[in-house]
């Protein structure tokens, strides 16, 4: 766990509350206001970041579509309803990283707004476990 | 030529994170359609073009903030949001898809 200590961007003093109405840091013009209305602008670097943190979960839902919809498309010898209940756990973990990624990103833009610490991922096990069952349940229709 | 954001040049990374991201959303959205049209018809079009419609214009979006950050830092989630819609359009459409395969077993 690491807290955001760098210093403030210089191009962005604090100014909210000021007299602009329309100015580029007024929060009421930016989405999501449930992250924007909450302290002022971190290091810019930090943002960047955790956006990138954001895509990468995204392409990692992406990579569960494909492997869920590969298992379908693709005659595999595995019979019964192994094949099936694999593909769909594949598809909804990759469901869950999608909503995880948003929700984690809105969680973590706010905080280092707010100056407060990070908290760490917290779908690594369910992942871990959802991944492992569904190469299991392959794993047993290949030799059932 | 314009000097970059900073030195380890954070800005372009992310952009090229958001090219890569949307190109991902775009191409599994056409694929996945392609192969669910046969089990879900027009909804699998529906999804995968939607999917693809919208992760263009979050390309779209992640190039104007790009310009926006030279200038004042990061804007706001817009396109955050936009690629999260895109992606559950593209995960629906593969849900049903495996559903669908379920159910014709």
């Amino acid at each position: 766990m690491w807290t955001a200590s760098a210093p403030r961007s210089p191009r962005r003093p604090r100014t909210s509350g000021g007299g602009d109405e329309s100015a580029p840091g007024d929060p009421a013009d930016r989405f999501p206001r449930r992250v924007y209305a909450h302290g002022d602008d971190p290091d810019p670097r930090f943002s960047l970041a955790n956006e990138r943190t954001f895509l990468a979960w995204v392409r990692t839902a992406l990579a569960l579509f494909a492997a869920g919809v590969a298992l379908e498309a693709v005659s595999i010898p595995v019979d019964g309803w192994f094949r099936p209940a694999a593909a769909g756990i594949f598809v909804l973990l990759g469901l869950v990283a999608v909503v995880y990624a948003w929700s984690s990103w809105m969680r973590t833009e706010r905080s280092l707004r707010e100056r407060r610490p990070l908290r760490g991922p917290a779908i690594g096990p369910v992942l871990m476990t959802g991944i492992a069952a569904a190469v299991l349940l392959l794993v047993i229709g290949f030799v059932v | 030529m314009t000097a970059p954001l900073d030195p380890g040049l954070q800005a372009e990374r992310t952009l090229l994170a958001w090219r890569r991201t949307c190109l991902a959303v775009g191409v599994v959205g056409v694929v996945a359609a392609r192969f669910a049209a046969e089990a879900l018809g027009a909804a699998a079009v529906a999804l995968g073009a939607l999917g693809a419609v919208l992760a263009a214009a979050t390309h779209l979006a992640a190039m104007r903030r790009y310009r926006r950050a030279r200038s004042r830092g990061a804007a706001d989630a817009r396109a955050l949001g936009m690629l999260t819609a895109a992606v559950l359009a593209v995960g629906l459409g593969c849900g049903l898809y495996v559903l669908a395969g379920a159910w014709t077993r």
